[in-house]
């Protein structure tokens, strides 16, 4: 099968993180080869993967000029997830989205593991605020993208925006997932913008407490909790992804029609 | 361990110049620089005298705020008009690629019929080097150079590298600027060795175009040997193999080898092409080894510090360089005389013949004096 390279894109704090070590589980479980890179200088992508674990990251090792190897960055997770971050500078100080661009060139040239992966997931910071938020992206090694929003408002106005930004820089939609915050008829609202960007709602993740308490433990639910309800909506999910072949460049809507949508 | 053990804190070569100049090397008709209109200014004039055009995007505030795609490929399309080029360069800054800019995706807007060598680079590696490597790599990819010859400057540029760390501008953590030895008295130096008889090794071991300066520092030796009715005391070696390099560098070669013939100046050792500067060290020790021994005398000009000492001890050495910062890691290698061509890059730039040094000149001066007074005497 094709390699699948996607990114999850989302407002901050929606649930990219969960959603994409979940989803990393569920497919490893299925047996394929997944790899997580996380972009996000808070490096927590992979921590539910590791047993709460934190790894070295990649700026972490250019930073004190170490001449950086695969097995330094690369660190093997949940039945065999391989784990990256990126990391980046202290909040405030430097350039994050410099660190990305350098951390994705470095990977790119010390990875040799990363071709025979069945799914790469790049778990992206929720505001593309510079030109090396999409880096993955523009360096073409990402060929897929999904956007996580729930049923409000912000998270929808942010996925809009983001779908602004997917157009303009030429990478197709795949999907939307909602994650739920439990308002109002969520389904139906995110739905129907999934409809109207051009795109289609992928799943609907009810909220639930048991996400939470897994993290809290630094586990996903597919490892700590795989009976749960909520594990078998990421393993649907992990499956349709898995087997989607469709997207789409998406349009976005007027602000004035996203505000009817959501009340 | 970190790439480089010393945090050199003198101004360096500039990787986003070096990637200018290969450029140039490659025969581009257009160099864009995609950043701010300051940016490698005095260079980019210069490249400019060397029949190339330079223009940037010029970036400004706004530009760092909102990125520059439409700038540059606009810029793509109005050069391609003014200047009807058959090969075009992009050049990345610091600042075009601290906030993220891709220079493919404009390009591909441009969408023109030339081809366009795409170079991401800043001026933030240690080596200027990079520049130089990572525009022969997307020179490579954009079909404009081979693998063989790809392959063959990775192995000088990693030379080149070592040979600064080594005795050259990469060598100490501050360097001093100098301008060395005064010309007046080296020259005198010389003549007066040429005049005891003694034999004298010229070793030109220039990088690329400046060769048309370091060469003229050999005519002047080789002039002044037959006035002095010496000329057979003098053995000439030279990088100048016409066969070897960039297809501007074997026309280099070419000239002032076709100078040197005119002038009647033999060049009895060819030691590699213009851009093997870094490697000739050994091949030029062992020939005096084998055949150059018992020379008294040697002087070397251009990139001095990339030839050994290890056979030269028991000669005098005067060297002949470009960089007011090479002065005290020559003299640190034992070299005696160290003596600098100030400004001399700009003044080989658009030429094609060789061009006056103030050495050579100081030397035909003073050996003329020096007849002159010797007749008046006698």
């Amino acid at each position: 099968m094709a390699q699948k390279r996607i990114a999850i894109y989302g407002k901050g704090g929606i649930g990219k993180s969960s959603t994409a070590s979940n989803v990393a589980a569920a497919c490893a479980d299925e047996g394929y080869k997944v790899m997580i890179i996380g972009c996000d200088p808070k490096s927590d992508s992979s921590i539910t993967l590791l047993g709460g674990k934190r790894i070295q990251t990649i700026l972490d090792l250019l930073r004190q000029k170490i001449d950086v190897k695969e097995e330094d960055i690369v660190h093997e997770g949940y039945k065999g997830v391989q784990c990256v971050e990126v990391g980046g500078p202290e909040p405030g100080i430097g350039c994050a989205g410099r660190g990305i661009i350098v951390a994705i060139q470095k990977l790119r040239k010390v990875c040799k593991s990363i071709d025979d992966m069945d799914l790469i997931i790049y778990d992206v910071p929720g505001d593309i605020v510079c030109g090396g938020f999409v880096a993955p992206i523009r360096k073409g090694l990402v060929n897929e993208a999904y956007i996580l929003t729930s049923g409000e408002y912000m998270p929808l106005y942010a996925a809009n925006n983001i779908c602004k930004g997917l157009s303009k820089i030429n990478t197709p939609l795949s999907g939307i997932i909602c994650n739920s915050r439990s308002v109002t008829r969520e389904e139906d609202i995110v739905k129907k913008f999934s409809e109207e960007i051009g795109s289609k709602l992928m799943a609907f993740i009810p909220k639930e407490q048991i996400v939470q308490d897994c993290e809290r433990d630094g586990f996903s639910v597919l490892e700590k909790a795989p009976d749960s309800s909520v594990a078998s909506v990421y393993r649907e999910l992990a499956h349709t992804i898995m087997s989607n072949g469709s997207s789409v460049m998406p349009s976005s809507l007027e602000d004035e029609r996203l505000r009817e949508l959501t009340r | 361990m970190a790439e480089n053990d010393i945090s050199i804190i003198h101004p360096r070569p500039s990787s986003i110049v070096a990637a200018l100049y290969t450029l140039r090397d490659l025969n581009v008709d257009v160099a864009i620089l995609h950043g701010p209109p300051g940016c490698s200014f005095k260079h980019a004039r210069l490249l400019e005298e060397d029949g190339i055009h330079v223009v940037t995007t010029a970036l400004d505030e706004n530009g760092f705020v909102f990125g520059g795609r439409d700038e540059l490929s606009s810029l793509l399309c109005k050069v391609n008009e003014m200047f009807d080029p058959k090969l075009i360069g992009v050049v990345g800054t610091c600042a075009s690629m601290i906030i993220g800019e891709e220079l493919r995706e404009p390009v591909q807007d441009a969408n023109l019929e030339v081809p366009v060598i795409e170079v991401e680079v800043h001026a933030g590696y240690p080596n200027n080097t990079k520049g130089v490597l990572i525009a022969l790599e997307s020179a490579f990819e954009a079909g404009v150079i081979d693998e063989e010859e790809l392959g063959r400057q990775k192995v000088l540029l990693t030379e080149a590298t070592n040979v600064e760390k080594r005795h050259g501008a990469a060598s100490k953590e501050y360097l001093v600027p100098s301008r060395g030895d005064l010309k007046y008295k080296v020259a005198g130096k010389l003549i007066d060795c040429l005049k005891e008889g003694k034999k004298c090794l010229t070793i030109m071991n220039a990088k690329k175009e400046t060769g048309y300066m370091f060469a003229d520092i050999t005519v002047a030796i080789n002039e002044v040997a037959k006035e002095l009715g010496v000329d057979e005391n003098i053995i000439n070696m030279a990088n100048v193999d016409e066969n070897l390099g960039l297809p501007r560098v074997r026309n280099h070669a070419t000239n002032i080898m076709n100078d040197f013939k005119e002038k009647g100046v033999p060049i009895h050792e060819i030691i590699g092409g213009m851009d093997e500067y870094p490697i000739t060290g050994e091949k030029v020790s062992k020939l005096i080894a084998d055949k150059y021994s018992d020379f008294e005398l040697v002087v070397i000009t251009g990139v001095p510090h990339a030839i050994p000492m290890d056979n030269l001890k028991e000669m005098e050495v005067i060297s002949v360089t470009n960089g007011p910062r090479q002065v005290f890691p020559l003299k640190d290698m034992g070299h005696d005389h160290v003596v600098v061509e100030i400004d001399l890059h700009p003044k080989t730039l658009g030429v094609s013949h060789i061009v006056e040094s103030e050495f050579g000149a100081t030397m035909r001066e003073l050996a003329k004096d020096r007849l002159n007074d010797s007749q008046e005497e006698s």
